[in-house]
């Protein structure tokens, strides 16, 4: 379908100072032959934006390229009415603020970014959003604990049905079993009842809201909108889902453990809690509270829990209230009292009866009727020898697992775990989420917290279930490509059946049928296009990211030949958080080699190995990618991506082999989205190794 | 190894004199950084808020590094957490010099205001028993003279014999002090002799030379050398003036040289008197606490002065009170001076001591 395309290019925000946008009117009118060209002294402003409306009345425009800022500015007044697309092609960051004004090259770079938007907008398509027809808007909230409580009320408050299934004969999990919680408002002084109770009263008495008690999932399948749960025999269907499974008590392997089991007097804070609950606190003159037994340890769990500093002091207040002479010793290694918990320990310190230590156990042995333990004191450096009549091992929380989930997940039936167990799939950014779209953990299943937290947390993966469902509604994605209605559309008739893509997809998007072929659900799919980059035989696409659509921008810039000495290198940039560091760097008014030409990808996974083919053969001398930081302390948006990129490339440099062309062509740099300075120095120095290695010899074909 | 056995009294006792929440401490160490009269190794006073939150009452009591301390309040004005680290050793001095009272009550009569009326009424009775069984115990007719009222040889002989006996009963704490010290504290124990060790010391006493160190409380070295040399002149003047009293030219005319010394010295305790009071009345919030023993210390210097420089008037004007305040005035005398071991004056014995023993073990 031919379109009819209009280029605006603005000479705003200083733009003008370094391009001289009517000359770039005049060569690039010639050469793209479009049906409209105009230069405007601001695009953005309601004059510049009624100039690209009249052409789309009265021309009939329906693609604009709009060569000013880039995406993520302005993008409202750039939006036009269905079924005009509109392609941003950055002038201003990457080209005018950054490269030396007026000047050959840059010219040349203004020009060949024209030439790419012109070429990629030419092959993008429109997108119809994929709508389910049926859209449940019920959510399943699994675990009757505090956090599925809170979720359930939340959910239920803002008008939707939820279910809540318990796997135990009631509801209140943990919570419910204690005697006494830590208070979290003023006054800080005393222990408050379980605020548990009140919740489940809350859940009992609202109608939206039907329990299920004694109940285990049988199946989940199906995708956001519309997921079907085997439950006790029947089935619902729900739009989104919050597991809220929980915690247990860290139990170590060793039988070596604080004299756990071994003398009687030891006994663990869970198992202390009980006995409080069941009345049958001792009256005893000295206890020892011995913090991160099994926490912050590389032989138990490296993780903090967070919580048992002041499950400790809360103990510490059980046993001073039954004897008001007892001594209540607390060896720590850090004290961490997270938001009001440190006015709780701030209260806790004013009883001079509690003596507190920093150090490190090291031996522990029964004297009589007392145990003698041995500590290292990390202030003062001393050998410290306590005598007391009971230890109490603050030991940590485990997250339950989520395989009770039991998803119809080609992937596997609970929710991917990465670091420390917990399932999460963007720690710093994107609370609540999981890498399976539709399903949010809430509370203690995806990190150690303690009640007020668990409410709150409750509330937020609540917001996302219906937040999922709404956007399903809309056939849009969710965080973080938030709003985008693309998905992934496949050409089964060439498909080989190689599995890559339902295998490396991140988020479970794919399942297949019995000989392999991907079967695709849409609404799990956030749109990172990682399985576009994964599939050899170019079967899968997005109506406005696909392999020919990068493709033809790669073809479209113009390469000099050998003899001009302008060598051109392709750098793929992530859009995630190398991109905003690349803007940055413009903003900071740093340099970007002018011989670079960028092309902003989805992700770095997204990269498909025709591109670097096709980059090369047309004449590029080198290609970069460069993208968010991979590994355990992860940056990638889409968990993976970076991972992928470093593992497909041996298939690159096989590509290269192929080609008789050296393996530094290609190479793969990460950075941090603040980092702008490191990624203009990883640019600078590929240019300078392109230099050594000389022109790519396909220049000349 | 180090026998974690807390006195929760003890440390009960601490933070109510200190005012300082000792669990509150965070051993940031900041209190040892700022402080200039800190030693290198094992500074203080970071490690005496361990054994302070500890309730070590051992490691605190019979510590040298608290008697180093000049409580020039740097520690505490720098400390984020508002423990007051030099109120703590204050107050650990306090209960030093109760621990250490020989014999035992004396330490608790002088430590608690409730006890006062009691700490008074003792040298009043001693001394009206005393002129009683001179036999003067009545206002004497015509002109002021003193020793009609107390005669001479019975107010020095008995006044010299109890102060003898009180230092010398109270040398047996100072004893158990220096004891402790080499059983709580044997890594700093002495490694050279005693003279030798309080020679090293001297300009410590005599120059200010610690205090001089002092940031946050610098006016307080002038003051304390007015109070210190005062102080030492006036002991000169008495003793000659019981040598003077023996030889029969007592009272000095106004023209005898150490006549003259003696008014110049009670200027002297004045205004350094004056200052520290004045400082303690001012003081800023947060700043160094005020105590009862401070006050005690305070107040009867002050009166001992105030009277004795009214009395000598009351001599030269023939006032009709001049016998009254001739006997508040030995009532003071007893306050600082017999009183002495067992009030924060203790402190020239205490501090002396724990200096010499920090210097014997080259603790700087």
């Amino acid at each position: 379908m031919t379109k009819n395309i209009g280029i605006y290019i603005c000479s705003g925000c200083q733009i003008g100072n370094s391009i001289d946008t009517n000359k770039l009117c005049d060569r690039m009118s010639g050469e793209l032959n479009p049906v409209v060209m105009h230069s405007h002294k601001a695009l953005c402003s309601p004059d510049g934006v009624n100039l690209i409306q009249k052409d789309i009345a009265e021309k009939n425009i329906d693609a604009c390229l709009v060569a000013a800022c880039g995406t993520g500015v302005k993008d409202d007044a750039f939006r036009f009415d269905n079924g005009v697309l509109t392609e941003r092609v950055n002038i201003r960051e990457l080209v005018a603020w950054s490269m030396d004004p007026l000047c050959e090259d840059t010219d040349m770079a203004a020009d060949d970014y024209l030439r790419m938007g012109f070429a990629g907008l030419d092959s993008t398509s429109i997108t119809t959003p994929f709508i389910l027809d049926e859209i449940s808007e019920e959510i399943l909230v699994v675990g009757g604990g505090v956090s599925g409580l809170s979720a359930a009320i939340e959910g239920a408050e803002a008008g939707y049905r939820i279910h809540l299934i318990e796997k135990n004969e009631r509801l209140g999990g943990w919570a419910s079993k204690w005697k006494k919680q830590i208070p979290f408002d003023e006054p800080f002084e005393d222990l408050i009842d379980p605020v548990v109770t009140d919740l489940i009263k809350r859940v009992e008495e609202n109608e939206l809201i039907t329990v299920y008690l004694k109940s285990g999932i049988e199946k989940i399948d199906g995708q956001p909108g519309e997921f079907v749960v085997k439950l006790n025999g029947s089935s619902i269907k729900v739009g989104s889902i919050v597991t809220a499974a929980g915690w247990r008590p860290y139990k170590p392997d060793s039988k070596d453990f604080y004299g756990l089991g071994v003398i009687p007097n030891v006994i663990t804070s869970v198992e202390l809690e009980e006995k409080v609950s069941a009345g049958k606190l001792p009256k005893v003159e000295s206890v020892l509270f011995i913090q991160c037994a099994g926490s912050r340890d590389l032989e138990h769990l490296s993780y903090c829990s967070s919580i048992c500093c002041g499950i400790s002091l809360k103990q510490a207040k059980y046993y001073r209230d039954e004897h008001p002479d007892a001594i209540i010793y607390i060896l720590y290694k850090d004290i961490r009292t997270i938001g009001f918990l440190e006015e709780f320990y701030k209260e806790v310190q004013d009883d001079p009866n509690i003596i507190f230590i920093k150090g490190e156990f090291e031996t522990i042995q029964q004297t009589g009727d007392s145990v003698e333990v041995i500590v290292q004191d990390k202030l003062l450096g001393e050998q410290l020898t306590l005598n007391v009549e009971q230890v109490v091992l603050a030991t940590g929380m485990v997250p339950n697992g989520t395989d009770d989930l039991k998803l119809g997940y080609r992937l596997g039936e609970g929710l991917p775990e990465l670091k420390y167990e917990f399932p999460d799939s963007h720690f710093i950014c994107f609370p609540y989420e999981t890498r399976r779209t539709g399903i949010y953990a809430a509370g203690t299943v995806r990190a150690p917290m303690d009640i007020p937290s668990s409410m709150d947390d409750a509330g937020g993966a609540m917001l996302k279930a219906i937040q999922t469902i709404e956007a399903s509604k809309r056939g849009e994605a969710v965080h973080p490509r938030s709003g985008d209605q693309s998905y992934p559309e496949l050409y089964l008739e060439r498909c080989t059946d190689c599995k890559r893509c339902t295998e490396e997809c991140p988020f479970g998007t794919y399942d297949e049928t019995s000989s392999g072929t991907p079967v695709v659900y849409p609404n799990r799919c956030r749109r990172c296009g990682i399985c576009v980059g994964s599939c050899p035989e170019r079967v899968i696409s997005f109506a406005d990211y696909s392999i020919n659509i990068i493709s033809e921008k790669i073809k479209a810039v113009n390469i000099p030949d050998e003899f001009d000495e302008k060598p051109r290198v392709l750098v793929f940039v992530c859009e995630n958080d190398a991109m905003p560091a690349l803007e940055m760097a413009a903003r900071e008014k740093l340099s970007i080699n002018p011989y670079v030409r960028v092309i902003s990808v989805r992700c770095l996974g997204s990269i498909n190995r025709v591109w670097i083919s096709d980059a090369l053969s047309h004449g590029f001398d080198g290609i970069l990618q460069i993208g968010c930081k991979p590994g355990d302390n992860y940056q990638c948006h889409f968990i993976h991506g970076s991972e992928l990129t470093e593992q497909r490339s041996e298939i690159m440099e096989e590509t290269l082999s192929t080609m008789m062309l050296e393996p530094e062509r290609i190479m793969t740099k990460f950075v941090e989205i603040t980092d702008y300075k490191g990624i203009i120095d990883h640019i600078d120095e590929y240019m300078e190794e392109i230099e050594l290695i000389g022109p790519n010899p396909f220049k000349d074909i | 190894m180090l026998d974690l056995r807390p006195d929760i009294e003890f440390k009960k006792e601490l933070e109510r004199i200190s005012g300082a929440p000792l669990n509150t401490c965070m051993q940031c160490g900041t209190c040892s950084v700022v402080c200039n009269l800190s030693p290198d190794v094992k500074p203080f006073p970071r490690k005496e808020m361990v054994y302070a939150g500890w309730g070590m009452s051992d490691k605190l009591i019979g510590n040298p590094d608290v008697w180093l301390c000049h409580q020039c309040g740097d520690c505490s004005t720098h400390c984020p957490r508002g423990v007051n680290p030099a109120d703590v050793l204050s107050a650990t001095r306090q209960l030093t010099y109760r621990k250490y009272a020989m014999p035992l009550f004396m330490g608790k009569l002088l430590g608690k205001p409730g006890l006062l009326p009691i700490a008074i009424l003792i040298p009043v009775l001693i001394i009206a028993g005393i002129i009683f069984a001179a036999g003067t115990l009545k206002i004497p007719e015509g002109p002021v003279n003193y020793s009609l009222f107390f005669p001479h040889a019975w107010l020095n002989a008995s006044f010299s014999v109890i102060t003898l006996l009180s230092y010398l009963l109270a040398c047996f704490g100072f004893g158990r002090f220096w004891k402790d010290m080499n059983i709580h504290h044997s890594g700093t124990g002495p490694k050279m002799g005693l003279f030798r060790s309080f020679w090293g010391v001297k300009n410590d006493i005599f120059a200010h030379s610690r205090f001089k160190k002092c940031e946050e409380n610098s006016s307080r070295k002038v003051s304390h050398f007015l109070v210190f040399y005062g102080f030492i002149l006036l002991l000169l003047v008495t003793i000659f003036a019981i040598y003077a009293a023996i030889t029969e030219k007592y009272p000095l005319a106004l023209t005898n040289p150490f006549k003259i010394m003696g008014n110049l010295s009670s200027l002297m305790l004045f205004t350094g008197l004056g200052i520290m009071i004045y400082n303690r009345i001012v003081a800023k919030p947060g700043s160094e606490r005020s105590t009862y023993t401070d006050w005690l210390l305070l107040g009867s210097m002050f009166l001992l002065t105030a009277s004795g420089v009214i009395v000598e008037m009351a001599r030269f004007l023939d006032w009709s009170l001049a016998y009254y305040l001739y006997f508040f005035h030995l009532v003071c005398v007893w306050f600082v001076i017999i009183y002495l071991p067992y009030t924060k004056f203790g402190h020239i014995i205490y501090r002396t001591i724990a200096m010499t023993y920090a210097f014997s073990g080259r603790r700087k």
